[in-house]
C-alpha cells in the first residue's frame, strides 16, 4: 500500500477537479485511486493554466460568502441552529461495553498482526485497519455521523481498569499537549514508512499505548483523553460536525450537519491552535512532496541546517504561520465590524467552523481510498494472517463528484456555520457579515495554497533516510 | 417591509453549546476597549459598542422586555436605517458575483 501522504494530497486535488468542472465542464478525474498512483494523474486532465485554478478555487469561496449575505433573517439562522430531535440508545451501557471490547481486541490484533503478521501491507490486518479501517472508515463516520471514538477508544477501555494516581493536570497547559501530540504524530507519519512497513506500524502503536496509558494514569481517564491526547481531540472536533452528537444534558440530538460549530465551544486560544493545527497538517503533508519544499530544505541544509531537524522545523514554522494569520485576522475582524468584543472571544467563535473544511478535505480524500481498500479490509478481518492478494476496489470515474461535493460541502458548511455564529454574537446584520471579512480572506488563500500545492509536481520527500 | 423582530430572539447556540449572547449573562464574550476609544455603553449590561445604532439594536434585542419606548423606537429606527444599508450591500454584493461569474467565464473562454 503505497500511501506515502496520508491526509490530502488527493483531497487537495479534489479541489483541482472543483475548478475544472466549474470552469471547463469536463469530466473531471482527481486521483482517487490510491495504489502508487500518486503522481500527475490529476494534472493531466486540466488544461487549466495554474493562476486561473487559484483564481476560480478563491473566487468559489469568496461567491459561496457573498451567497451566504443574503440570509439575514435572524430567526431562521436560529432555526437551522436549534431545530433538532432527541433520541436515545437502547442499552447504552451493553453498547458502551461491547464498543471498548471491540476497540481493545483490535488492539491487540494491530498490535500482534503488525509484528507477526505479513509483511506485504495490503495483506498486513495492522496495515489495513489502521489506515483504511481506522484513519479513513472511522475518521469519516465521526463527521459522517457522530464520534463514536469516546466508546470504542481501546486505550480509554483499557485505562478504565487501571489505577489512577490523579494527580492534577495543570491547567495552564490547557490543550497545548494535544497540539505538540498531533504535530508529532504528523511527523512521524510524513518521515516514516508507516504504512508500508507493519513492523514500523506496531511500535509505532506499542509507543502511542505507552504514552497514553502512562498520561492516563497519572492525570485520570477523563482529563487524559478530554485535555492532552491528540487522537480524541481530532475525533471529538470532527465530532462537532457531524448531525448526531450530545445536547446539554447529555442526551442524544439529530441535528443539521455543522450545527454545533456555532456554539460557544473552545476554551481558550489553546484549543484554537489545536483547530488551526488540524487543517495545518493536512497543507503540511501535501507540502513536503513539492519540489518548492525540496529547494528550500537543499538551501537551508547548504546554509548548514541539521536534516534532522528540517521536517520538525518546517512543521512548527508552518503551523506558527497559519496560528499567527488567523489571530491576525480576529484581530482584524474587530475593526471590519466594528466591534470591542475582545480578539480573543472572536477566535474562539469562529475556529470550529474551519473543522468542517478539514473533514470537507477529509472526506474527499479518504472515501474513495477507503471503498478502493474494502477487500483488503474484509481480508484481514476474515484471514489476518494469510498472505492474500484482495486487489483494489477500482471506484467509478463519476465518483470524483463526491469528492469534488466533500471540499465543497465542507467550505459551504464553514461559511454558513461562521455566519450564523457572527449573527449570534453581534448585534448589527451587516456587523455580522462585516466581521467576516478578514476570515474569508483567510479561508480564499488557505484554498489557493492548497491548490498551488497540488499543482505542484508530486517530489520525493528529500533528507529522509 | 422589514419590520425588526417583535421580541428579543435568544440568539442561536448551538443544542449543547452554552448560553446564548446578548442576553445579558456571562457568556464566555470577552470585551476589549482600546484607550482612547469612547464606546458606548449599554445601561442594561454595561457592554461596550461602537456607535448609538448598534447599542440601539442590541438592547432591541437583548433587552427587549426591559426597555422603554423611546428605546424602542430607537431600536426601530436603527433596524431600519440597517435594513437600508443592508439593501445597499446587497446590490453591491450581487455585482460582485455577476461579475465574478461572467468574469470567469470570459477568461475561461479566451485561455
Amino acid at each position: 500500500m503505497d500511501r506515502r501522504r496520508t491526509p490530502t494530497v488527493a483531497a487537495v486535488r479534489a479541489v483541482t477537479a472543483v475548478v475544472a468542472a466549474l470552469a471547463v465542464a469536463i469530466a473531471a478525474r482527481p486521483v482517487l485511486a490510491h495504489g502508487g498512483s500518486l503522481g500527475g494523474a490529476a494534472r493531466e486532465s486540466l488544461s487549466v493554466p495554474t493562476w486561473l485554478m487559484l483564481a476560480t478555487g478563491g473566487a468559489v469561496v469568496g461567491a459561496s460568502f457573498l451567497l451566504a449575505t443574503f440570509a439575514t433573517d435572524r430567526s431562521a439562522l436560529d432555526w437551522l441552529v436549534e431545530s433538532g430531535r432527541r433520541f436515545a440508545l437502547p442499552a447504552p451501557a451493553a453498547l458502551r461495553w461491547a464498543a471498548g471490547a471491540l476497540g481493545v481486541v483490535a488492539l491487540v490484533g494491530i498490535v500482534v498482526t503488525g509484528f507477526v503478521g505479513p509483511s506485504d501491507p495490503l495483506s498486513n490486518p495492522a496495515v489495513v485497519i489502521v489506515w483504511a479501517g481506522w484513519w479513513a472508515g472511522f475518521a469519516m463516520s465521526t463527521y459522517l455521523v457522530g464520534n463514536a471514538w469516546p466508546a470504542l477508544n481501546p486505550w480509554r477501555a483499557i485505562a478504565e481498569v487501571l489505577p489512577d494516581v490523579g494527580r492534577e493536570y495543570r491547567w495552564t497547559l490547557g490543550a497545548w499537549p494535544s497540539v505538540a501530540g498531533l504535530l508529532v504524530l504528523v511527523w512521524i507519519e510524513v518521515v516514516s514508512p508507516l504504512a508500508d512497513e507493519p513492523r514500523v506500524l506496531a511500535v509505532t502503536v506499542l509507543g502511542y499505548s505507552v504514552v497514553t496509558l502512562a498520561g492516563a494514569v497519572v492525570y485520570g481517564t477523563d482529563t487524559w483523553f478530554r485535555e492532552a491526547d491528540p487522537v480524541s481531540r481530532v475525533f471529538r472536533y470532527y465530532g462537532a460536525v457531524a448531525p448526531v452528537g450530545r445536547a446539554a444534558d447529555g442526551s442524544f440530538a439529530l441535528r443539521f450537519p455543522g450545527a454545533a460549530l456555532t456554539g460557544d465551544r473552545l476554551d481558550g486560544v489553546d484549543e484554537v491552535a489545536f483547530v488551526v493545527a488540524v487543517l495545518w497538517v493536512t497543507t503540511f503533508d501535501g507540502f513536503v512532496a513539492t519540489p518548492g519544499w525540496q529547494w528550500l530544505a537543499r538551501s537551508l541544509v547548504d546554509l548548514g541546517y541539521p536534516t534532522a531537524a528540517l521536517y520538525p522545523g518546517a512543521m512548527v514554522v508552518g503551523f506558527g504561520a497559519f496560528f499567527g494569520v488567523y489571530l491576525l485576522a480576529s484581530r482584524l475582524a474587530r475593526r471590519t465590524a466594528p466591534t470591542y468584543i475582545a480578539s480573543e472571544t472572536l477566535a474562539r467563535r469562529f475556529a470550529p467552523p474551519l473543522l468542517a473544511i478539514a473533514a470537507g478535505y477529509h472526506v474527499a480524500h479518504f472515501l474513495g481510498y477507503f471503498l478502493s481498500l474494502t477487500p483488503a479490509l474484509v481480508a484481514a478481518v476474515t484471514a489476518p494472517l494469510a498472505t492474500v492478494n484482495p486487489g483494489l476496489v477500482v471506484v467509478p470515474g463519476w465518483f470524483g463528484g463526491v469528492a469534488i461535493a466533500g471540499v465543497l460541502g465542507g467550505h459551504l458548511l464553514a461559511i454558513i456555520a461562521a455566519h450564523v455564529t457572527a449573527f449570534d454574537i453581534f448585534p448589527g446584520r451587516l456587523q455580522a457579515i462585516r466581521s467576516q471579512y478578514p476570515f474569508i480572506a483567510v479561508m480564499i488563500c488557505y484554498t489557493m495554497a492548497s491548490l498551488w500545492i497540488v499543482t505542484r509536481p508530486d517530489v520525493p520527500l528529500p533528507y529522509l533516510p | 417591509m422589514t419590520e425588526p423582530p417583535s421580541s428579543g430572539s435568544p440568539g442561536a447556540t448551538g443544542a449543547a453549546d452554552g448560553p446564548s449572547p446578548d442576553s445579558g449573562r456571562p457568556d464566555g464574550i470577552a470585551y476589549e476597549v482600546p484607550p482612547g476609544a469612547t464606546p458606548t455603553e449599554c445601561e442594561y449590561c454595561g457592554r461596550p459598542f461602537d456607535s448609538e445604532g448598534l447599542l440601539a439594536l442590541h438592547r432591541g434585542r437583548a433587552h427587549a422586555s426591559a426597555i422603554t419606548d423611546e428605546e424602542r423606537t430607537a431600536y426601530e429606527e436603527a433596524y431600519e436605517a440597517e435594513s437600508g444599508r443592508l439593501g445597499r450591500f446587497r446590490l453591491k454584493a450581487l455585482a460582485v458575483l455577476v461579475l465574478l461569474y461572467f468574469g470567469l467565464l470570459m477568461v475561461y473562454a479566451v485561455v
